[in-house]
């Protein structure tokens, strides 16, 4: 024992090294250099997650491991730890660290500011480095790295001998280096510099306006590997760029990205396929929740083990505030991992995210309850986070040469009493709980003070627990300290006494003796004489408990939100019979007809159909119509808005969101196709993404194959940013616009032309830059992606059509347009689309002279004219918005129908796939309860490609099975509260509905999910 | 009609006098008017097919079948038309809000916390342009309200046809509106997860306990010295003329507000807004409490919601016995729409009568003028509306002819006029 306190206090106070050469810095005071040989001997030695060795040794020399296995001899001088009944594991490595990192100072977006002070467009970083501050490859962990000895002690008492650390600040946040978490100074505990690279969606500290979106980000990184590319090719001979040097240097460095939600891994992945880059992503531990996609991306994943707290539901008033998934991630957050291994991803476990770091056992043991085999926990903390790192020959496992990081724990790591007695870094111990000198447990006979007491002391070794039997009330719980071999014991021999027997004592051979002083002061000497082992109790924990807790939980829905499904929806072969079938084609409404649907097509329509084996549904009295066409939407989006002028690079494809509940709303209007468009921020804003809405399938699958690409643009007061009391960014005006329009093209023209002038064999020749923004419009002038433009007033559509005629491009759409009426002539010269609102006015200046009466006229004019929402509850009854231009004007209930239907899939370059009821199109139907114009009628069914998404029948079956199934997780969340009062976290409401800080319940401009303010505001 | 086209025509002035001119005002009823063969939707639930609707000097005098007597009433054929009473917008900013987005058009938020004294009828303009549109579809009645603050201020019942706030006044100073201080509030940066509990409530709630108690106090003092013009504003809460409308969704501020009303005397409330009415039925039906909704065209405010949620709010409430209202709140070009509100509330669960109803009867006796308007009972105004198709469903609302108080009111409003305009300029 003293020897390895000794070199306790060495490890503290005089860091010894790990290696047998000295390290460069000079001493103040004599050399005191060691031999540093230390054998562990009769341990079980798990030299890595699969490998076990019984009665085996552990020799390890300056800090590396000289050899482990059994029949090893002792080499001569080695210190020996005897470690019989006791395990060896390698040291656990925290790949997805921050220690010894400084605090990242968030920027975040306040609206506020925003409008009081003018944005900063530019970069506020000094030097050569990138134009955009959150890219910021030339940051290195290793050079910011200061050993925080508080944080390493944290770390060090989970197991953790090694953490890969990087500063998670920026969307390129440079390099990671590897450390051991030992004390010394940071040359010796730097294992590896320049071990990784970095990624995130998140810009961190930049101050940079752009980007304030996720698929801003997500353009960004896109644009920086084009970026780093050109300038390897040539463009260092433009511009020398710091950041693009580092950038291109970490190309074949592992590569993390830390997406966090289950759809940001995919999103990430996505790049990364992009430029054939496999990350290693980060999660939070939701991806049971998308399985089968996330496995399909092949990435490795580094996953969180912050698992949330049950919500305090006591009061059912409190628990309505709970979100369903909210609830259900809290029953099945803990079965992550295990879900991971079964489905074969490949993944690692880190204690980042765990706000109280202690929390690491406790949630990993509940991982393995849940189902997570302890080898693959093991593997998920040693081999696999080495292997990433590519520091497996290092780390890891206990094998020759690799570096002495290892636990001596008291029984299976695993286990739920098991305690880590030390932990040895680089062959230096620390520790944990120490090992106890002794083991005084056992059954005792204590004589003191002419009275004879039983005695039994159990508990850990290291922390006796001490009962004596004292006559009258049974047993009394003795406080107790060991100290060394010292021990101190006090009791009350009597539930009456006041005053207690206080012993101080030591170990003699077996037996315990020493000095004591008895109630009245009178001192005397006891002894407590060894009579045998204790006998084992029965086991306390409530096992059952947590086998009924694991046996059942909930089922994974599709998406992971209320009304999901538990097995996605398929398509199926149906007949409707006798329907009022609008065809939307020449025959126009047709009574009592059929249709077929055949492998998600329109097979057949006519009378008396039959179709052998399809399921027939009587349409009797109901109306079939095409499903509802949303020109303008935003719903199923992560974000709307970027806020340069030109964002023509961004991509609402890029982060579709397929767990919006405004996705299966909508499905209940009707709506089965939607336009996802950019917000109106900027004049030239982001790429729609045209998605169907497939209840239960992820973002790719939502999105409509082989369509054509388009790109919103915007006008007026929304561009110009009236309503900000400061900004400054070009254009406040409508002459500005002009400007920006014209611009962005003749650039785009120009860069268009250089691409197609450069020959990549010409040594000389600077390859041209991609550019991603005017890629964006080049395809436009090619024809190969159309505009639909937010616009209101006469003066700027015109402009804009007289930009597109000057610089020979073509405008597919003016979107929500409200003053249409007063161009339609102009409109229709140019084949032009109009999509607007039915009746929207009045609430800026620019819609003083919109009117209800608009559609009608470009209707007669003879523009294809669409009714589009630009409002996730308005889409949910586009039907009626329709029906408003019978009543303003007079248009024909047909054509009021194209206008959410037909029409609008023309805008979209659909009308061959759907849009009207026709053989060979898309089965995309709605089978209404009557007319689907009149405001008394409702969906109840919803089809899409032959699949019926929305079922009124089953929506009023699932709105049971939903308040069943929140009872059901409520009363296990009551269990859990009552277990642990102080672990229970009060509801609050996830949504915020109304800007006012204090009026969060009240007025309009529900949510349904959280969307910022900004993209609620934009997004008209 | 003819005076519209004349002002087009007049020159280079031509647009701005377009948008300047609402239409004029009707002269008071002059002689008694029969409208003959209508279908009769009297607003109480009650339906007379082929029924006749007799007013004189304004108000109703006989309403019944085809042998219903006119006497010398000059007849209206409106046969095959559907007859209404004028629907009643309630909770609106008409008249103080005229463009959202320009704060010299803003005329309904006060600076401060307590303003139970400010009205807005003082602000109410005659001349928005968006009365016009409103009352071409139905609508016309309407509470022209206050926001802002915590007591916000007082409400007038205007009718829609009114040369200035002073004839348009229906029923003055009506009630006294306060919004319920929240359980949780929001930080001011946008990330999620920044809804915490509102630590500025209990001050904020101190404040209104002590101010209700004065005023109750002071409602006691015969003449009270000095006058304090917020007090004053508050007596009529105590003795019934004014009612407080207080906006709370969340069931258990639902709960509070009620609470604190009653314990503070105060005789008659209302509960706008009640998202989450359905979750303490019977709470409201034992304390008699009716609910205001707002929009029903919102989205459900939680994802848990029934997805048909707001829609069928008005049916629950109804069927529970809930006296039950519906506004279409803060949004000025949205008034015209509330008759369609009332009609997916039929969607969803209540007969086309009983919709009709929440819009005319219900609403009226949430405002307190069920007496004067919203049937067609004889003895009450003549507020009344022809259609020639179902109100409530936009396919067929098509209003022909409107009356209020008796006056013939000109159905016509700026985006009948561009209308013309441009159907001019295409020929078509």
């Amino acid at each position: 024992m003293k020897k390895t306190l000794l070199v306790l206090v060495a490890a503290g106070i005089f860091s010894i090294r790990a290696w047998a050469q000295p390290t460069t810095f000079p001493r103040n005071g004599v050399y005191d250099e060691r031999p540093q040989l230390y054998a562990f001997t009769n341990a079980t030695i798990h030299t890595d997650y699969q490998t076990i060795i019984s009665n085996a040794t552990l020799v390890i020399r300056n800090g590396i491991v000289e050899s482990v296995g059994t029949g090893i001899a002792v080499p001569t001088g080695a210190v020996v730890t005897d470690l019989k009944g006791k395990h060896i594991y390698p040291g656990l490595v925290d790949i997805y660290s921050d220690y010894g990192m400084p605090e990242v100072k968030k920027e975040g977006f306040s609206w506020g500011a925003f409008y009081l002070r003018p944005p900063q467009y530019d970069s506020g970083k000094k030097g050569a480095y990138n134009w955009n501050e959150a890219i910021r490859p030339e940051n290195s962990a290793a050079d910011i790295f200061a050993i925080d000895a508080k944080k390493a002690e944290e770390l060090r008492k989970l197991g953790f001998g090694a953490a890969l650390i990087h500063n998670p600040d920026g969307i390129a946040r440079g390099t990671g280096a590897v450390v051991h978490l030992g004390a010394g100074k940071e040359n010796e505990v730097l294992l590896k510099s320049n071990a990784s690279t970095h990624f995130s969606f998140d810009k961190g500290s930049s101050k940079q306006i752009y980007p304030v979106a996720l698929m801003g980000s997500i353009a960004l990184i896109r644009q920086t590997y084009l970026d780093a590319d050109w300038y390897k090719k040539g463009g260092n001979k433009v511009e020398r760029n710091l950041s693009l040097d580092a950038f291109n240097q970490q190309r074949a460095l592992p590569a993390f990205f830390e997406a966090n939600t289950r759809l940001n891994i995919l999103r990430a992945d996505k790049i990364g396929d992009e430029f054939g880059i496999q990350y290693i992503i980060k999660t939070k531990g939701d991806e049971y929740a998308r399985l089968d996609e996330i496995k399909a991306t092949n990435a490795p994943l580094v996953v969180s083990l912050d698992f949330p707290k049950p919500f305090d539901v006591e009061d059912p008033l409190d628990m309505v505030m709970v979100p369903y998934e909210d609830m259900k991630h809290w029953e099945l957050a803990p079965s992550n991992p295990a879900a991971l291994a079964k489905a074969g991803i490949p993944f690692a476990l880190t204690a980042a995210d765990l706000k109280n770091k202690a929390d690491f056992w406790a949630n990993l043991r509940k991982a393995i309850e849940y189902g997570l085999d302890e080898k693959i926990a093991l593997k998920a903390l040693t081999v696999t986070p080495a292997t990433l790192l590519k520091m497996d020959n290092q780390i890891g496992s206990l094998k020759k040469g690799m570096i002495a990081n290892f636990l001596i724990t008291s029984d299976n790591l695993f286990g739920k009493t098991t305690i880590i007695y030390d932990n040895y870094i680089a062959g230096n111990r620390y520790t944990v709980t120490g090992m106890p000198d002794v083991d005084i447990r056992g059954e005792y006979n204590l004589a003191v003070g002419g009275q004879n007491y039983k005695m039994t002391i159990a508990g850990m070794p290291e922390k006796p627990e001490v009962k004596i039997g004292v006559a009258d009330t049974g047993k009394a719980v003795a406080k107790s300290v060991l100290n060394n071999s010292l021990i101190s014991i006090s009791f009350k021999a009597d539930k009456k006494d006041k005053a207690e027997i206080r012993l101080t004592g030591w170990l003699t051979g077996n037996n315990l003796k020493g000095e004591g002083i008895l109630t009245d002061g009178k001192a005397v000497k006891w002894v407590a004489t060894y009579s045998g082992a204790v006998k084992p109790e029965a086991p306390k924990e409530n096992k059952a408990d947590t086998k009924s807790a694991v046996a059942d939980l909930g089922k994974v829905v599709y998406p992971f939100i209320a009304f999901g499904v538990e097995n996605k929806l398929k398509a199926e072969d149906m007949l409707i019979k006798n329907a009022t079938v609008w065809t939307n084609e020449a025959e126009g409404k047709l009574e009592n007809t059929d249709v077929l649907i055949k492998g998600g097509k329109i097979a057949q329509v006519g009378k008396n159909l039959s179709s052998a084996g399809v399921k027939v549904i009587d349409g009797t009295g109901k109306h079939l119509t095409a499903g509802i066409i949303d020109e303008h939407s935003h719903i199923a989006t992560e974000s709307v808005n970027e806020l340069q002028a030109s964002t023509a690079e961004v991509r609402i494809g890029d982060n579709v969101d397929s767990e919006d509940i405004n996705i299966y709303r909508q499905l209940a209007g009707g709506v089965t196709t939607s336009q996802i468009l950019h917000g109106s921020a900027n004049p030239i804003g982001g790429q729609s993404a045209l998605i169907k809405l497939k209840w239960g399938e992820g973002p790719e699958e939502l999105k409509i194959k082989n369509a054509d690409g388009f790109i919103k643009f915007a006008l007026g007061e929304n561009v110009k940013q009236s309503s900000s009391m400061t900004s400054t960014r070009f254009p406040q005006t409508r002459m500005g616009v002009e400007q920006v329009m014209m611009d962005a093209f003749i650039r785009a023209k120009e860069y268009d032309q250089a691409l197609k002038k450069y020959n990549p064999k010409d040594p000389n020749a600077v390859p041209v830059r991609r550019d991603l923004e005017l890629d964006a419009l080049a395809e436009i002038l090619n024809q190969k992606r159309f505009i639909t433009c937010h616009s209101y007033v006469q003066s700027e559509i015109n402009m804009l059509m007289h930009v597109a005629d000057s610089l020979g491009f073509k405008i597919n759409t003016f979107t929500h347009i409200l003053e249409g009426y007063k161009v339609a002539d102009k409109m229709k010269s140019r084949n032009i689309n109009a999509s607007t609102f039915a009746d929207w006015w009045a609430y800026k200046m620019e819609v003083q002279d919109a009117i209800a009466y608009s559609p009608t006229l470009m209707n007669k004019v003879g523009l294809n004219v669409g009714i589009n929402s630009d409002d996730a509850e308005m889409a949910r009854r586009l039907n009626q918005e329709a029906a408003k231009t019978v009543k303003y004007g007079g248009t024909t209930e047909e054509d009021a129908l194209k206008m959410v239907t037909l029409n609008p899939a023309r805008m979209l370059h659909l009308e061959n796939r759907i849009g009207s009821i026709k053989a060979g199109k898309d089965a995309d139907l709605v089978l209404w309860n009557g007319n689907p114009l009149s405001i008394y009628s409702r969906p109840e069914k919803t089809i899409i490609e032959g699949t019926i998404y929305y079922d009124l029948e089953r929506d009023i079956k699932m709105r049971e099975e939903l308040q069943k199934d929140r009872a059901r997780i409520a009363t296990k969340m009551l269990a859990a509260k009552a277990s642990n009062p102080q672990g229970a976290q009060m509801p609050t409401p996830k949504v915020m509905r109304h800007y006012h800080c204090d009026s969060l319940f009240g007025n309009e401009g529900t949510c349904g999910k959280a969307k910022t303010f900004m993209e609620v505001h934009f997004s008209e | 009609m003819k005076k519209i086209y004349l002002l087009l025509c007049s020159g280079l002035l031509c647009a701005a006098s377009l948008q300047a001119q609402p239409p004029i005002i009707a002269k008071p009823q002059s002689k008694a008017i029969a409208l003959k063969g209508a279908t009769i939707h009297i607003g109480n639930g009650q339906v007379v097919e082929n029924g006749v609707v007799v007013f004189e000097n304004g108000k109703i005098t006989a309403v019944g079948n085809a042998q219903t007597s006119i006497g010398s009433a000059e007849v209206i054929d409106a046969a095959g038309k559907h007859i209404y009473p004028g629907v009643i917008a309630p909770n609106t900013n008409l008249g103080l809000d005229e463009v959202s987005a320009v704060k010299a058009t803003q005329d309904k938020v006060e600076t401060g916390m307590l303003n139970p004294n400010v009205r807005s009828l003082i602000s109410y303009n005659t001349d928005s342009e968006h009365i016009y549109v409103t009352r071409d579809n139905g609508v016309l009645i309407a509470q022209t309200v206050p926001e802002g603050g915590v007591i916000s201020g007082t409400s007038s019942v205007v009718q829609l046809d009114a040369w200035n706030w002073e004839d348009a006044a229906y029923r003055k100073d009506d009630g006294i509106w306060m919004t319920w201080p929240a359980m949780f509030s929001m930080g001011g940066r946008l990330e999620a997860g920044t809804v915490k509990k509102n630590d500025k409530r209990g001050e904020v709630m101190g404040e209104l306990d002590r101010t209700f108690k004065d005023a109750y106090g002071y409602s006691q003092i015969k003449n009270p010295s000095p006058l304090n013009l917020k007090l004053e504003a508050m007596k009529g809460l105590y003795d019934g003329t004014k009612t407080l409308f207080i906006h709370t969704d969340y069931a258990k501020e639902i709960v509070e507000a009620v609470n604190f009303a009653k314990s503070h005397n105060v005789k008659k409330y209302v509960i706008v807004g009640g998202d989450d009415a359905y979750l303490i039925i019977d709470f409201l039906k034992e304390n008699n409490v009716p609910v205001l909704l707002n929009s029903l065209h919102r989205l459900p405010g939680r994802t848990e919601e029934d997805v048909d949620m707001p829609y069928k709010l008005p049916a629950i409430l109804h069927k529970a016995g809930i006296l039950v209202g519906l506004a279409y709140e803060e949004t000025p070009y949205n008034y015209r729409n509330v008759p369609f509100i009332a009609g997916q509330a039929a969607g969803h669960g209540l007969s086309k009568e009983e919709a009709l109803q929440i819009v005319t009867l219900n609403n009226a006796k949430i405002l307190g003028i069920d007496t004067r308007t919203g049937t067609l009972e004889t003895g009450k105004d003549a507020n009344i509306v022809v259609s020639t198709g179902d109100l409530l469903d936009m396919r067929t609302n098509n209003v022909t002819q409107a009356f209020i108080q008796g006056r013939q009111i000109v159905l016509d409003d700026k985006q009948k006029r561009l209308y013309k305009r441009f159907s001019e300029k295409y020929g078509k």
